[in-house]
């Protein structure tokens, strides 16, 4: 279950190698355990160099791919996991853990505790989660908060202490390098028994516990016969529980209104310490039947220090915050849109922020453009060939707007104007935008007074909600469009 | 040399990073060791400079210190700067103790015989169990966090040496009920309880008494090595956990503990569990995996023990608790999960493979923890990805592949999708919005559609050939599938024929079922539109690989319209290479005039010199043969082409090779007929040969030549007719034939071999006279007796015989040139020597052990030869 070496990489497309290695670290005792475990099939650490070539290679990151190459092409070089086989120096080093989040590539070789050849299933090495997980740890601590280059940075330089808090001997202690790095300063302080080490210290201070319901609405519409729009919240509740004591306990109630959508597919965090059955069982995969559960759900739990997603969910509400449609037709030298869209009268009609956006792929800068809106305004960015409809903070009473009109386009030209592998030919969609705070759309609330606490003192409670739209698509009616399932 | 600064440091420690090879091999490197360890006593760096010095030794031990007598000397040094630090708080205690342990466990010094070990080992586990070591071990405030490194470094000393802290079990399950820090201790605990059944159950060594054991006896007195093997034997077995990995391993443990073992076993196991969530999430699966370890394939330890915690557990998103449940369903399947359990995680493993809150590498794993799920009761062969039988197409719903993935994760999802439908093959389908094969087909549309975009990344293609491989390898039985495949891609050449690379990469790695069809549209795609236009170049590579016997006419056509436009050398070439295509399947009528046509017509001189090679070897070889010549060759050159590269392929396959002889060849019964000598030959093969030429050549012209002999074939254990060679002599002597063969093997090639020569005895020679009419053979001897003479010459001989007398001599021998005889006391022989000589021998028995030859004969040059006959006669008898 241990790691052998750990990497991470900014990926810098057109540079000369379109990477730098910023960090890596090796565990020489694991790697002595592995010549052993691995006999003849052992393949040792490269340098950072070559490996660092390799692995860019293996993730099609360099710049490089005008000529078909079998190694990188063929098409039985199939991977399916983010786990892969660098070939180095004429071997080949197996399993890698890769891969890339913005810009950077997260890299480990976890031990197998045996011999490579045949190669064992990946499930049945330990190694392989146990990389994953260090590395989201590592991605988490870089990420969380992080603004800028420069806090990057600082970031990275204290990355190699935190790993030696976290991971010593390679064998990872806590994935939460926040955690370590505040075991850092929480070093000097005597720690009672029986103290999770997943908490670095206590809390001293006014008890609080605020609790943040944030709903993702992502849907597919198409306003076709044949195919069926989808939609589908996912919800994520956050919580920052500021208590005093060792281990306070925490039950946290959500609540649905009497029509509200069933909660499905319940992840928790690893500090609920306990799940009703029927929690546990609600899935959307299975066909919903009225008797489903629809709650209250409780969460009993020991909170860590930091802020912490107590749970993520799924719900399948019955019907699409904004239904709309969208119809692109070719005319000659020019495409006639026309997009209606209509606010469902259920959902609160008080929007942050509301935007449709309409980008145009393939094709040259907009030269003309003619339309009319009913409501909103309509800004257009030519040389990125998109329109952003703003519709505002309020739909009109009639809860229904519309956008027709026929945009004209110039000769394309490869560099400015996006490639896009799925708007091809009439292939188009419209991306809506929008932001409803204190408001879901399952109606999921956390009720102040049910939240339970078994700590010293009488804690300030406060909750927050909020909907947001994520992959909100209106696909071109007129058009094949991609469907997704579930 | 004094200490370096901290600048000099810096500088040094980048130079190796850089490049830590290239450093050591350089002058500093072999100092570079050294010079760290005496420098971390260095009074003038500051402890930042140190902290920097000791990282690197974590990272970096065996580069420092090679061997292992230097990882001894650079432990022992840490050690002393470890004891010779002031008081006061320092990071440098903590990195110290790492350091050691590393430098002793990479370095391979880690040992009864070390002294550093027995400093180390100790100094650790006072530490651990929290005693009070001294002033010299920092202030109280840092006992705590020295603790817990303590506790690690001793877990990564037992993972390398398991076994290491069996004698500590006791102590370390009291520690943990009491104060000392839960995780470290925990897993420290359940490594060395792994570690010591594994040990036991060969050693024998009770696990109650290490379990029970209050206070280790290693405070004070030597460390005890005794569950520690020598070398690494014990590194070897402990791996598995999931039964394919197990395969022909010894199952952890197969004994049965005693009931007091086993009860205290339970209790240790039921402490870890019980505190288990104190741990953070990733050494709560640690603990899981490796308590999974120690009790499977224990008897009588039912694991149960586990169940507790696997409600919590299956609710979290967490990948290495789910991982970990995995295994432990893995570990002990039935006897933990029940087909509802089973059914369960099953469904929790479906909605995390797809849970839009997981990010996509978790996604992944996850599905492919779904494709190897360990079943309770698996169907299917072990170790091939395959989807579990309670995994129903309902259930899958949503991880149907669609455009909008990632290519990664299309083709996960793609691969279960074409498992379900090679399951749904007969089953109708129920309540599903689209049936799992009009999805595929839809999905293969698509992919084929962005894939013929102009311009389009090659990624796109790449990822079109990969799902149209993955779909023929899983589904090649299933013609409804792979028709409208094959269809798809055929479209998809024709709409961008630059795509040529991948066709021939995938007709190279594809199943026959979609292969062979796929090559007879794309042959037809390519000659039915004549090009003259850019794609011509790629029209070219893909007939090359789709050209075969069939259809040649219109290959021909299309490549006599394209000669006229291939006006580069690259694309001569490429034209060629179709020709050579056409000739290794056998080329034909048309193939030659073509070739005939190029030699004159292609304005490259390589283009026309390699037109007129083929069209040599065309007109040349016979249709096997020039298949043998063209077939790809071991020594293909990878120069970029030219008729001296290309012969070194030819070379092999069109000359004769030297060989071993592959027949034996020996001499059979004399038979007499005809008028000229014969032998008979015994042909024995030792390998499968064709078109066998047996080629004869006498020394000294004593012979004509002779004609050579030929067979069609020979098998080894298949009898072979025997050859029969007639003799013309000049003179009548005997003679060795030196004999050749030359052959075609079954792989083509053309051999030639020297056989052993052949002797031809002047026995051989002999020939009757014609038979006189009855009763005239006295008078006929006797004319012929007296012809010989003047010209000739007589002689005598004593012929010693056996006890088997004459009649025996001449019956075995002579009887056939027998013209008068009175048996068994006196014969008169009559011998023909071609070309044209004669032997004539009169024997009489006497009362002996012997008889008198008299022989005449009118050839001078017969008579020593004669002589020396019937003296080996007479001792052959």
């Amino acid at each position: 279950m241990a790691q052998r070496a750990v990497w991470l990489i900014s990926h810098e497309p057109r540079t000369a190698l379109c990477g730098t290695v910023r960090f890596s670290r090796r565990y020489p005792t694991v790697e002595k355990r592995a010549r052993v475990f691995n006999g003849a099939s052992y393949v040792s650490i490269p340098e950072d160099g070559p490996f660092l070539k390799a692995l860019l290679f293996e993730l099609r990151l360099l710049d490089d791919d005008k000529d078909f190459v079998e190694s990188r092409d063929s098409c039985s070089r199939i991977n399916k996991t983010s786990i892969y086989g660098l070939p180095i120096g004429g071997e080949e080093l197996w399993p890698v853990v890769a891969f890339l989040k913005s810009g950077m590539i997260y890299a480990c070789v976890p031990l197998v505790e045996q011999t490579l050849s045949p190669r064992p299933p990946l499930i049945s090495i330990s190694g392989i989660s146990q990389g994953f997980e260090l590395l989201f740890g590592i991605q988490d601590f870089l990420y969380s908060g992080q603004k800028n280059d420069t806090e990057l940075s600082t970031k990275l330089s204290q990355l190699p202490d935190l790993l030696l808090q976290a991971c010593p001997f390679g064998t990872i202690l806590d994935a939460n390098l926040q955690n370590s790095l505040d075991n850092v300063h929480f070093a000097s302080v005597t720690q009672p028994q029986k103290q999770p080490a997943w908490k670095a210290g206590t809390y001293k201070g006014k008890p609080q516990v605020s609790i943040s319901i944030t709903e993702k609405v992502k849907s597919m519409q198409y306003d076709k016969q044949d195919i069926a729009d989808t939609w589908q919240v996912v919800g994520t509740v956050t919580c920052k529980c500021d208590l005093e004591g060792i281990m306070p306990n925490v039950t946290i109630s959500l609540s649905l209104p009497t029509n509200g959508s069933p909660l499905q597919d319940v992840l928790v965090h690893p500090c609920v310490t306990s799940l009703d059955s029927a929690i546990l069982t609600s899935s959307s995969i299975d066909a919903m039947d009225d008797s489903a559960f629809s709650g209250p759900y409780k969460f009993p739990f020991t909170p860590p220090l930091e802020s912490f997603n107590l749970c993520y969910y799924t719900s399948q509400v019955p019907v699409p915050p904004i239904l709309g449609f969208y119809q692109v037709k070719e005319e000659e030298i020019q495409l006639r849109i026309t997009v209606n869209l209509k606010l469902h009268e259920s959902v609160k009609n008080n929007f942050e922020f509301c935007e449709a956006h309409l980008p145009f792929y393939n094709r040259g800068p907009i030269t003309h453009l003619e339309y009319k809106v009913s409501f909103g305004q309509l800004e257009v960015f030519r040389e990125k060939s998109l329109l952003v409809w703003i519709i505002g903070q309020k739909f009109p009473k009639s809860m229904e707007i519309s956008l027709s009109g026929t945009v004209t386009f110039g000769a394309r030209s490869h560099e400015k104007q996006p490639f896009d592998p799925i708007c091809i030919g009439g292939t188009a969609y419209l991306k809506l935008h929008f932001r409803i705070l204190d408001y879901t759309l399952t109606g999921c609330y956390a009720d102040q007074h049910s939240v339970q606490v078994f700590a010293s003192g009488k804690p300030k409670i406060s909750a927050h909600r909020k909907l947001i739209s994520s992959d909100y698509y209106i696909w071109n009616s007129k058009a094949p469009a991609p469907v997704t399932y579930g | 040399m004094g200490p370096l600064s901290r600048e000099a440091w810096a500088q040094r420690l980048a130079a190796f990073r850089a490049s830590p090879s290239a450093f050591m091999a350089g002058p500093e490197g072999e100092d570079l060791g050294r010079d760290l360890l005496s420098d971390l006593r260095s009074e003038k760096l500051s402890e930042q400079t140190k902290v920097s010095l000791l990282v690197l030794s974590l990272e970096y031990p065996v580069q420092l210190w090679p061997d292992a007598p230097a990882a001894e000397v650079a432990a022992t040094s840490l050690l002393d700067t470890l004891v010779l630090l002031p008081p006061r708080l320092s990071a440098l205690r903590r990195l110290l103790l790492l350091a050691a342990t590393t430098a002793l466990a990479a370095g391979g010094a880690l040992g009864p015989t070390s002294g550093a070990s027995c400093r180390l080992l100790p100094l650790l586990l006072g530490l651990a169990s929290g005693s009070d070591l001294g002033p010299g071990f920092g202030p109280t405030s840092e006992q705590r966090s020295l603790q817990a490194t303590a506790c690690e470094c001793l877990r990564e000393l037992e993972s390398c040496k398991p076994g290491l802290l069996g004698g500590a079990l006791g102590l370390l399950r009291g520690l943990l009920g009491q104060a000392g820090p839960v995780q470290p201790l925990s897993l420290l605990l359940a490594l060395a309880l792994r570690n010591t059944l594994v040990v036991q159950s060969r050693a024998g060594a009770g696990l109650r008494g290490l379990l029970m054991a209050g206070v280790s006896p290693t405070r004070d007195g030597p460390w005890d090595w005794t569950l520690v093997e020598e070398g690494d034997a014990h590194l070897q077995p402990q791996a598995p956990s999931w039964p394919a990995a197990e395969e022909g391993e010894r199952r952890l443990a197969a004994r049965e503990p005693s009931p007091e073992e086993a009860r205290e076993l339970r209790a240790a196991v039921a402490q870890l569990l019980d505190t288990t969530y104190l741990l953070t999430p990733v050494a709560q699966a640690q603990l899981l995996w490796l308590l999974g370890w120690a009790l499977r394939g224990l008897q009588g330890q039912p694991p149960a023990l586990f169940k507790p915690q696997l409600v919590r557990l299956l609710g979290t998103a967490q990948l290495t608790l789910l991982h970990a449940v995995l295994a432990l369903k893995a570990a002990f399947g039935e006897a933990l999960f029940t087909v509802q359990d089973e059914a369960l995680l099953l469904r929790r493993l479906t909605l995390a493979a797809q849970h839009p809150a997981l990010p996509l590498p978790t996604h992944l794993f996850y599905l492919h923890c779904l494709l190897s799920f360990p079943e309770n009761w698996p169907l299917g062969p072990e170790g091939e990805e395959a989807a579990p039988l309670l995994l129903r197409p309902q259930l899958c719903h949503g991880l149907l592949p669609s455009l909008l993935h990632e290519p990664m994760a299309l083709l996960a999802r793609l691969h279960l999708l074409c498992l379900l439908c090679a399951e749904d093959e007969e089953e109708e389908e129920k309540g599903l919005v689209q049936s799992p094969r009009g999805s595929l087909e839809e999905l293969m549309a698509s992919l084929q559609q962005r894939a013929a975009l102009d311009g389009g990344p090659r990624a796109l293609a790449t990822l079109c050939f990969q799902a149209s491989y993955l779909v023929a390898h899983c589904l090649a039985g299933q013609p409804t599938v792979l028709t409208p495949l094959i269809h798809g891609l055929t479209q998809l050449y024709r709409a961008r024929p630059v795509l040529a690379p991948h066709f021939v990469d995938l007709l190279d790695q594809v199943v026959p079922e979609l292969g062979e069809p796929l090559r007879v549209l794309l042959r037809q795609e390519v000659v039915s539109r004549p090009g003259r236009d850019e794609a011509l170049r790629w029209h070219l590579q893909m007939l090359a690989k789709v050209a075969d016997g069939s259809a040649q006419s219109a290959t021909l056509s299309f490549l006599q319209a394209a000669a006229a436009h291939c006006t580069g050398w690259d694309l001569q070439q490429a034209l060629l290479r179709v020709c050579r295509a056409l000739l290794h399947v056998g080329g034909g009528d048309g193939l030659a005039d073509l070739l005939q046509a190029l030699a004159r017509q292609l304005e490259d001189p390589d283009g026309r010199d390699h037109a007129r090679l083929y069209y040599i070897l065309l007109a040349h070889l016979a249709g096997p043969k020039l298949g043998v010549a063209l077939a790809p060759s071991l020594t293909a050159p990878a120069l970029a082409s030219s008729l001296v590269a290309e012969n070194q392929g030819f070379a092999a396959a069109l000359m004769v090779q030297e060989a071993p002889a592959p027949i034996r060849l020996s001499m059979g019964p004399r038979e007499i007929k005809g008028p000229l000598p014969v032998l008979q030959l015994q042909v024995e093969a030792l390998e499968p040969i064709y078109s066998l030429e047996l080629r004869f050549r006498v020394e000294g012209q004593i012979y004509a030549p002779l004609e050579a002999v030929h067979m069609p074939c020979l098998c080894p254990g298949r009898p072979a007719r025997p050859l029969l060679l007639p003799l013309q002599p000049r003179r009548p002597a005997p003679a060795w034939l030196d004999v050749h063969a030359l052959y075609t093997t079954p792989t083509g090639l053309t051999c030639h071999a020297r056989l052993p020569p052949l002797s031809v005895n002047f026995s051989d020679l002999f020939l009757p006279f014609p038979h006189p009419p009855e009763g005239a053979g006295p008078g006929f001897f006797e004319e012929l007796w007296h012809s010989c003479l003047p010209e000739g010459t007589e002689s005598r001989v004593w012929c010693p015989l056996g006890p088997q007398g004459l009649e025996h001599l001449v019956s075995h021998h002579l009887e056939p040139f027998v013209v008068v005889a009175q048996p068994p006391t006196s014969y008169c022989i009559a011998i023909r020597l071609p070309p044209n000589s004669r032997l004539l021998l009169r024997l009489e028995a006497t009362q002996g052990d012997g008889a008198p030859v008299a022989l005449r004969t009118d050839d001078w040059a017969v008579l020593p030869l004669a002589g020396d006959y019937l003296r080996r006669l007479s001792a052959a008898v």
